[in-house]
């Protein structure tokens, strides 16, 4: 039996042809494919090239392969996926992370969105000081003085 | 591993949509809340918010945490306290200055993120009040007053009820019982209940086990079944004198601090047993004048007191995870003891678990 492909166009209008299998983990997807059934290639207007093709490594590191018995087996050993994940998300920049957590809430990839929110929150956020979130984040104070001071009053019990 | 690189203006974090910012946050510890509030007004309002709260616990990331009502012996007042867990040892008890004084001797109930407060004696005079506090805000909503007041009254939960048992008058021994039902909001009818039962004074606390309530007086334990409406006695159970205890899976722990020992009680086979490997603590404990128990997330977390000098008490927590084995006997691991508190205060009530 030939695999089916599937074409993603991003919204710079580059083209990737992908397996259905890698496709299809983008629960989005199918109903495009419906939708658009005349055209062979789905365009993505919210992806820009360079994210989808972090969207489509990650997609295909993640494809469960059918097994000839008709089950499914992963690809990989949970462990290595988990080392994989680490890895692919530790290599991209800030940028990068925010693109591709909005891809994978667009393309509503269930797996690679709990991966990126779940590393936001534990490299940006998890343990730092207020100033450290704020230079993280490029988030400015929108406190004044006597603001601060009350809003820290009132959570007093937790920097004791 | 830190990504702490910025991007220049605007946050790329801010300008994501409401609902997946409240999906990142909700991933935090809860500890990390108080300072996440200081960062901006915006995060302010979301670490506060239901949203945030709900999305925590559908992504399975609610934290147990204790709170205790601590007597200050030295201005006369109980307030509300949380335990910061630590590493290093450092964990304490530290005062949450935004929930008001409580009156003397009510009853409370842990139930999710809320805590049920009834009755208490307010400047000599039993009061009627009942209200719930939002442990996730910290604030205090009032809930309709008890149909009575009562005396020494303790109280548990029961698929959603909560059953508040007292005394209608100071001396007397009969007991009252007052039904809440958590998920109306209202109080059941017939609003008092008169159980046929006598029970002196009842400060040993109660606790609830495969959906009964157990409760005693210095002589005898009761057992509350609400399916039967109906009280009965457990002689096994009244063998020990159990007070301050905690349910785990169904089987009840208190610290017996004359013995020295931590007691369990399996209610199905009706026997008493001693949870083993935790020896170590009894050294620790050895001069422990009260003790109490809760259990939080499957593990025991035991509290004692000790009498350093006349205005100095000092208070020490073990956290306890435990293993039953083949054959019943429960097997106790000592994940964490330590000095949570020191200062003239006593442990008024019995701690409470709230999942946040």
């Amino acid at each position: 039996m030939s695999k089916k492909n599937i074409v993603l166009k991003s919204s710079n209008g580059i083209i990737f042809e992908v397996e259905e299998a890698v496709a299809l983990q983008s629960e989005t997807i199918p109903y495009m494919i419906e939708d658009d059934c005349a055209n062979d290639t789905i365009p993505l207007a919210n992806v820009t090239g360079d994210i989808l093709a972090l969207v489509i490594e990650y997609c295909k590191k993640h494809v469960v392969v059918a097994d000839g018995d008709g089950g499914g087996s992963s690809s990989s050993s949970q462990e290595d996926l988990k080392n994989w994940d680490a890895q692919f998300m530790n290599d991209l920049d800030q940028s990068k992370i925010f693109n591709l957590l909005l891809a994978a809430d667009f393309l509503n990839i269930k797996t690679l969105f709990d991966l990126t929110c779940q590393f936001v929150a534990d490299t940006m956020i998890k343990g730092k000081s207020v100033e450290e979130v704020r230079r993280t984040l490029n988030i400015e104070k929108d406190y004044t003085s006597e603001e601060e001071a009350k809003a820290r009053q009132e959570n007093e019990w937790a920097f004791k | 591993m830190g990504k702490e690189q910025s991007f220049g203006p605007p946050s790329l974090m801010t300008s994501l949509p409401e609902d997946i910012i409240v999906d990142i946050l909700a991933r935090v510890s809860r500890c990390n809340y108080p300072t996440l509030s200081l960062v901006s007004k915006h995060f302010r309002s979301l670490v506060a918010s239901p949203e945030i709260y709900a999305r925590r616990s559908l992504l399975g990331c609610t934290e147990h945490y204790l709170y205790f009502v601590l007597y200050d012996r030295d201005n006369g007042y109980h307030r509300w306290y949380i335990l910061n867990w630590k590493a290093n040892s450092n964990s304490r008890f530290v005062l949450i200055p935004s929930l008001p004084h409580i009156p003397y001797d009510g009853s409370f109930v842990a139930v999710g993120s809320r805590i049920y407060v009834f009755g208490g004696t307010n400047k000599h005079n039993m009061t009627t009040s009942a209200l719930t506090i939002d442990c996730r805000s910290h604030t205090v909503q009032p809930l309709p007053s008890m149909p009575v007041p009562l005396y020494y009254a303790t109280a548990d939960i029961i698929n959603g009820r909560i059953y508040v048992v007292g005394n209608r008058n100071y001396y007397h021994r009969e007991k009252t019982m007052v039904v809440f039902n958590t998920e109306t909001q209202t109080w059941e009818e017939p609003a008092i209940i008169e159980p046929d039962i006598e029970l002196d004074y009842m400060d040993y606390g109660c606790v609830v086990m495969a959906d009964k309530l157990y409760t005693r007086d210095v002589h005898n334990s009761f057992v509350y079944d609400p399916k039967k409406n109906k009280w009965e006695t457990d002689e096994m159970l009244d063998r020990k004198v159990w007070n301050n205890a905690c349910v785990v899976d169904d089987i009840l722990y208190y610290f017996d601090c004359d013995e020295k020992s931590l007691r369990e009680y399996d209610p199905k086979q009706r026997c008493w047993g001693v949870v083993k490997g935790v020896e170590e603590l009894w050294a620790k404990t050895r001069l422990a004048w009260w003790s109490k128990t809760v259990s939080y997330g499957g593990r025991l977390a035991l509290f004692c007191n000790f009498k350093e000098e006349e205005r100095k008490q000092e208070i020490c927590c073990a956290e306890i995870s435990l293993e039953r084995r083949q054959g019943g006997e429960t097997w106790g691991q000592v994940e964490f003891c330590g000095h949570v508190l020191t200062g003239n205060f006593i442990l008024a009530k019995k701690p409470l678990a709230l999942m946040l």
